[in-house]
């Protein structure tokens, strides 16, 4: 049949055009209100009944899978009208987010607890995806104050509870005994960055591995521990809403960090996992989260040795940040599902359960009166991650707040540590891309 | 047949019908188009749901500053294209998706044309080789990623221990912005020539036999006979090729995603929109602009494939 595009089927098509304009328009976002609302406002549970299931959303921070499905066997035991099905959303926090907000976009399948990432729960706040705890906290008597002050305070935003601290870590210094002890070198970390570079040649020499340290991969969260770095040189990603990433003190520690690569070679960068390379011998030592100890301590070949992280020429502490990853509960399930998500999410942190956390990956016990005793006997390297505690700064506001910042530094990184790139040009490209994120993603979002 | 060697064949295109006179619909002709609509109506509708209805939300997205997960959004018309075509990205996405398109076609074809012609000759175990160059085809992309990234991985992988053999340290295939793509790059045509090949090798068997001994007879060596007669008698099949691949190349997401996660220097359109969306940055309404400016250019090169190769470009 031939088809001529005459007057009459130009109408019927502009109409068909027309009504699936409509009718797109009608799905998606709405565009009639001025911003999300933030799910701020206490929400009354009284005579609400628990739903019979949940989803529990997680990535299993530190190949934690067993030990969440014994837990939750735990729960099923003591709260047997509440079941909770433990579903694998995502390889890490990265994923377990894109599945949130699709989830969220298509206003169906949101799980009553999910795992939030030190970078994701502020924009879920902001979004509006997640609730306020308090009035769960008060009705369900969760004893707030038991856990870590620095790790709950954490998620505290406008006077309330955003998320509970669940996978929490922070950087530790991995090195290998074997390496040290044959390079004449004590046995613990350095205490700063300039006493490792003396320490790296001889150690580069007697080892046999390729490198001395490596650096963590620029794609597994490059941005939270060259803090480290940044910190110990008297710099940062930022100072509160201010970028300061192409501050002298900035570009010196990462010049530094590029010259142990490239002047002194014997520094490289991880491609994949630097706990990996490290356990595979490749290294003598590296900084990697406290989840990937009980991982390293498994299959290394070699006495493991851990310690603080190193200061650097104007800092010697605190120049080591928190992470990790916290459990939060959907504003867009019934009050019926929050509650028993709340009801599971108290007993997931309660200190024995913590401290069986804790034992199976490496991860911090969030409780101050978890036992440790029979973990640390076990593990005792686990003790050098709980007291470096004490010494943890809080996170720059441009890595945890701006939306894609964490990706920003990592791709500066890889510029400066796999390019060898001009620093203080990278870094004052950085600080433009930030500010810009900064003025139209967040910014507008901010409470004045 | 004979034909002088010194001349190129001439391309004929095939004349458009005249159009049909326009008439009153008889009710026979009602009765037809009942029966069409009963029969093609569920395809029409699945169709208009799962391609269109996505399709005009999709442009719909483009105009809205929405952060993906938010429930509201606030209609912005044309910045999301403005902001991309405005801001360094644009180069650097549209300069990456260049790249990646023109290497990984050009690359398929040429390696695929080369293999075709082994694979055409007359030695011994062809059956064999013919399977193992078009299995890489129809693998899994992720995890032909996943063992190429093995391969690339600087510090414990094939590629490293051979150059370590060597005295040499391995390259940053996986950190270093400008060689992920190269190594994409090699991946991804290491995968897709089989393709090439197999369609090159059906043009090349279908090649007619006359024609080429009559150029042998007039003394044309192989070379020359590769080059004046089978070349040109191949266009078809290169057009062909042409277009389903670039479409392809500009569709690559797996290979990329699985190999570079963050899309460090191997951004290309497809991609930038999934990181926009769906990565750190939740910019839903900007990475709807990027798929429509994907979805432009990808329309523009099947207009062109209607145009040229639908009419059959051939030789008589």
């Amino acid at each position: 049949m031939a088809f001529n595009l005459d007057r009459r089927h130009f109408l019927g098509l502009a109409g068909a055009g027309a009504g699936a304009a409509a009718l797109s328009a009608c799905g998606g976002p709405s565009t009639a209100g001025t911003g999300a609302a933030t799910a701020a406002a206490d929400i009354d549970f009284s005579g609400v009944k628990p739903a019979a299931s949940i989803d529990f959303w997680s990535n299993h921070p530190g190949k934690s899978q067993d030990v969440e499905k014994a837990i939750i066997e735990k729960f099923h035991a003591k709260f047997p009208n509440i079941k909770v099905n433990l579903v694998t959303a995502g390889a890490n926090y990265e994923e377990i987010a894109q599945k949130f907000q699709t989830s969220q976009a298509a206003k169906s399948g949101l799980p009553g607890v999910v795992v939030l990432s030190d970078v994701w729960w502020f924009r879920y706040y902001s979004n509006g995806n997640i609730i306020a705890l308090d009035s769960l906290v008060k009705q369900l008597d969760i004893k707030v104050d038991d856990f870590q002050k620095s790790l709950i305070a954490d998620y505290q935003y406008e006077d309330k509870q955003w998320a509970l601290p669940y996978g929490r870590s922070t950087p530790l210094f991995y090195y290998n005994k074997d390496h040290f002890k044959a390079a004449g070198l004590p046995d613990r970390a350095p205490k700063t960055w300039q006493e490792f570079a003396e320490w790296a040649p001889r150690l580069k020499a007697s080892s046999g591995a390729q490198y001395a340290y490596i650096y963590p991969a620029l794609a597994g969260y490059a941005g939270w521990t060259l803090q480290n770095n940044l910190w110990g040189w008297g710099g940062s990603w930022s100072n509160g809403w201010t970028f300061n990433c192409d501050s002298a003190e900035s570009v010196a520690a990462l010049q530094w960090a590029q010259d142990s690569i490239f002047k002194d070679k014997w520094a490289g960068v991880s491609s994949k996992e630097a706990a990996d390379d490290f356990a595979a011998g490749i290294t003598s030592s590296t900084i990697s989260s406290t989840g990937s100890l009980l991982g390293v301590l498994k299959s290394a070949k070699f006495n493991v040795g851990v310690g603080y992280l190193p200061g650097g020429p104007k800092n010697e502490s605190p120049v080591c940040p928190t992470g990790g990853a916290g459990l939060g509960i959907p504003s867009g399930v019934s009050k019926e599902v929050q509650l028993a998500a709340a009801t599971f999410l108290k007993f997931m942190t309660e200190p024995e359960n913590t401290a069986e956390f804790s034992a199976a990956t490496g991860y911090m016990p969030t409780r101050t009166s978890a036992d440790m005793t029979s973990v640390l006997a076990a593990t005792p390297q686990i003790k050098t991650a709980m007291d470096q505690l004490a010494v943890t700064r809080v996170q720059d506001n441009a890595r945890v707040f701006l939306p894609g910042a964490d990706q920003e530094m990592a791709k500066s990184a890889a510029a400066i540590l796999t390019q060898q790139g001009d620093v203080q040009a990278t870094m004052t490209a950085l600080k433009a891309t930030l500010e810009g994120i900064y003025t139209k993603d967040v910014k507008p979002k901010l409470k004045s | 047949m004979t034909r002088q060697l010194t001349d190129r064949p001439r391309a004929v295109v095939e004349a458009k019908p005249p159009a049909a006179p326009r008439a009153r619909w008889s009710s026979r002709t009602r009765r037809d188009f009942v029966v069409f609509l009963a029969l093609a109506l569920p395809n029409l509708l699945l169709i208009a749901v799962f391609t269109y209805l996505p399709l005009f939300n999709n442009i719909y997205y483009s105009t809205l500053d929405w952060t993906l997960g938010s429930a509201s959004a606030t209609v912005v018309g044309f910045d999301n294209y403005v902001t991309f075509f405005t801001s360094s990205d644009a180069t650097k996405v549209l300069g990456t998706t260049a790249v990646f398109t023109v290497i990984t076609v050009g690359g398929s074809m040429v390696l695929g044309l080369l293999v075709a012609l082994a694979l055409n000759s007359k030695i011994r175990g062809t059956t064999f080789a013919r399977s193992a160059v078009f299995a890489p085809y129809v693998l899994s992309g992720v995890g032909v990623g996943l063992v190429w990234l093995f391969i690339f991985d600087p510090g414990y992988g094939v590629l490293a221990w051979l150059l370590r053999g060597l005295g040499q340290q391995s390259p940053q295939w996986i950190n270093d912005p400008q060689l992920s793509l190269v190594m994409v790059i090699i991946v991804y045509v290491w995968k897709n020539l089989g393709y090439c090949a197999v369609v090159y090798l059906a043009g090349l068997q279908s090649l007619p036999q006359d024609v080429m001994e009559a150029a042998s007879l007039d003394g044309a060596n192989g070379f020359r006979r590769f080059v004046s007669m089978a070349l040109p008698l191949l266009s078809p099949t290169t057009f062909f090729l042409l277009i389903t691949t670039m479409l392809s190349s500009l569709q690559a997401f797996d290979l990329i995603r699985i190999m570079t996660p963050l899309g460090n220097g191997t951004s290309t359109l497809i991609y930038e929109a999934y990181l926009q969306a769906f990565g750190a940055f939740n910019r839903a309404g900007y990475s709807a602009a990027i798929s429509v400016i994907l979805f432009a250019i990808l329309l523009i090169i099947t207009v062109l494939q209607l145009r040229f190769v639908e009419r059959k470009v051939h030789y008589s």
